[in-house]
């Protein structure tokens, strides 16, 4: 799969912010110096770039093992790992 | 479930259903932990007071105002009012504080020295709280349009437990907006500056926790509390020569703390030394029902005994246990490297201290760079009814809100997976052959939890102070406080303070404030 086109990357940025219930067009077109909130064209520009690179960088990570079966159990999920070690693990 | 998980869960709703009959019997909310939980109360080390503090009230740090007032040679009105001048005369430049309570704060310290009030080991201490903290009757704004008419009916807990040992708070102090960027307002201009800097506000002071920095580095409040989610406390103290400490995840409770990364969000002080960092953290840890994240941890260990420096009959300063520090290959690089050097130097000259060369896994990098990311869906969750009602309200820094909704759910729990195996890899691979390892940067171990003091190490030629990281294991803060005191033991850059600001300063700073753009918020942001 190649990269995906700034078509691509606008029509699923689009999609999301509307089904996460964000209004694109509350944002200005123009600068707003006095709330510093960016245009649309900034927050477009800004999301294209994030999404090109972040999520595909998370997902096509897994835990160093010699099966995707293996990797499965590797590495449980922790929200507060320091917590969980105190609490019941290694230490 | 586990018996570990059962005795959690239960110990859980115990305190939880102490707190919800203590809301019903009395009407007011207890976040005091089950007596049989509690920490011991900290003691009051018996420290030599300077001269320089005798003399001037404001260069006291907590512990010599603390000894002072215990002597009566030192009134906590004296001390109040001394720091409320200061914020009277100097607070145009430096901008530390978005709210000053200076007459609630002269009501305390009266009452302190008429014998009223609590009586714990900060009795007539002023302090500064960062503008995230809830505090009843007090605006907590965040430095953000979202927040502008918010006043809490409530004390954070750590906030409460500060008052609890009698600690006055002065005011709230500046930060980035939401806890992201240094001090600015909504729309990006710089407010906070670098205390040792006041008439040039493109000098770094630090973020998120600036105001509380700068209060403690310009003597308007002896010691202040920040909070961290990615670099916030430790990053200002390097900055403006402090000493502060961000805890293990857990260590202290962030009720009442207006939330930027749930899984990230730390509460600590920046203080003036290692032993001022102990005592304001002895106050704040321990279990809180209202904070799941705080119950069933180690106990909180006896921090200012480890913040006392050991000296030998000779005078030599030696550690207290024989510790193991860990460098990293990229420790002794970039425009600080000199400093690092002569740090190093006069470390490894301490007894008890071993210095040990560590290497980064392979997946470093991946792990804590790009992985970083998965915090932005953590502070877009909390705030998705202003996201929706008005985005104008974030002002500069929108974008990482909603880069945070770019993240889909199974990537989010592969960033919790790649944490716990991030751990294992600190712990037992980095951390494998040290006990305590220098840092590079705050994010690995703000991902992970884990706890990092911040102090001085010098000053660069253009006369901005130089610090170091130093992280820990789990809940092995007195670890590095031990490091932290005695280091400090042998050199005196925390005892430096900056001049005051020149006359010319503050008309300097206003004609010069510069503004972060959306772009550079959310690259910046914690």
């Amino acid at each position: 799969m190649g990269p995906l086109s700034r078509e691509q990357l606008d029509a699923y940025i689009r999609a999301r912010l509307a089904l996460a219930g964000f209004d694109l067009e509350k944002l200005p077109e123009e600068a707003d110096p006095a709330t510093g909130v960016p245009t649309r064209a900034q927050a477009l520009a800004s999301l294209r770039s994030f999404v090109a690179s972040t999520p595909a960088a998370l997902a096509s990570w897994a835990p160093p093992a010699s099966s995707a079966a293996s990797a499965q159990q590797g590495a449980v999920p922790l929200l507060y790992p320091s917590i969980d070690e105190a609490r019941g693990g290694r230490r | 479930m586990s018996a570990v998980s059962r005795t959690l869960n239960r110990r859980t709703f115990l305190a939880a259903s102490a707190a919800t009959a203590a809301v019903a019997t009395t009407g007011t909310v207890v976040s005091a932990p089950p007596a049989s939980a509690a920490p011991a109360a900290p003691t009051l080390p018996d420290i030599d007071v300077r001269d320089a503090a005798r003399a001037d009230a404001s260069e006291a740090t907590l512990a010599e105002a603390a000894v002072l007032m215990k002597r009566g040679k030192l009134t906590a009105v004296e001390l109040v009012q001394a720091h409320l001048e200061r914020i009277e005369r100097y607070d145009g430049t430096y901008q530390a504080y978005a709210e000053v309570t200076g007459d609630a704060a002269l009501a305390a310290a009266r009452k302190a020295d008429r014998g009223g009030g609590p009586r714990g080991v900060l009795r007539g201490i002023p302090l500064c709280v960062k503008d995230n903290y809830f505090t009843a009757g007090v605006p907590t704004r965040c430095n953000s349009n979202i927040f502008a008419d918010f006043v809490p009916d409530e004390d954070a807990t750590a906030v409460a437990r500060l008052r609890a040992a009698g600690g006055i708070v002065l005011g709230k102090g500046q930060m980035g907006p939401l806890a992201t960027t240094r001090a600015t307002t909504p729309n990006g201009t710089v407010t906070t500056v670098n205390a040792w800097t006041p008439d040039d506000p493109s000098v770094d002071p630090g973020g998120s926790s600036t105001g509380p920095a700068c209060a403690v580095a310009g003597r308007l409040a002896v010691s202040s509390i920040g909070t961290q989610t990615g670099g916030s406390i430790v990053l200002p103290s390097n900055q403006q020569n402090l000493t502060g400490l961000k805890p293990t995840m857990g260590r202290v409770s962030i009720h009442g703390v207006i939330p930027l990364s749930y899984t990230r969000d730390h509460a600590g002080p920046l203080a003036r030394d290692a032993m001022d960092a102990a005592l304001m953290l002895s106050v704040l840890a321990g279990p809180d029902a209202h904070d799941p994240r705080t119950l069933g941890l180690p106990a909180v260990p006896d921090l200012v005994r480890a913040a006392t420096p050991l000296v030998g009959r000779g005078g030599a300063v030696r550690m207290r246990r024989a510790t193991r520090i860990g460098v990293p290959a990229d420790f002794l690089t970039g425009a600080a490297q000199g400093l690092r050097e002569a740090f190093l130097d006069r470390l490894d000259g301490i007894s008890g201290v071993t210095l040990v060369d560590v290497a980064y896994p392979d997946d470093w990098a991946l792990l804590t760079g790009a992985f970083n990311a998965a915090r932005l869906s953590e502070r877009t969750e909390p705030f998705r009814h202003w996201l929706r009602a008005d985005p104008a309200a974030f002002g500069v820094s929108l974008l990482s809100w909603l880069q945070g909704l770019m993240i889909s759910g199974d990537e989010w729990i592969t960033a919790q997976r790649a944490k716990t195996h991030l751990l294992r890899e600190v712990l037992d691979g980095v951390m494998g052959r040290c006990d305590v390892l220098l840092q590079t940067g705050p994010v690995p171990f703000d991902i992970l939890g884990l706890p990092e003091i911040a102090f001085p190490i010098g000053f660069s030629d253009a006369g901005v102070p130089a610090g170091v990281i130093l992280g820990g294991q789990p809940y092995e803060e007195d670890r590095l406080l031990e490091v932290a005191a005695a280091y400090q033991a042998v050199t005196d850059w925390h005892t430096r303070r900056p001049a005051d600001p020149s006359a010319g300063a503050r008309l300097k700073s206003a004609a010069a404030r510069p503004r972060l753009s959306a772009e550079e918020a959310a690259a910046g942001s914690a």
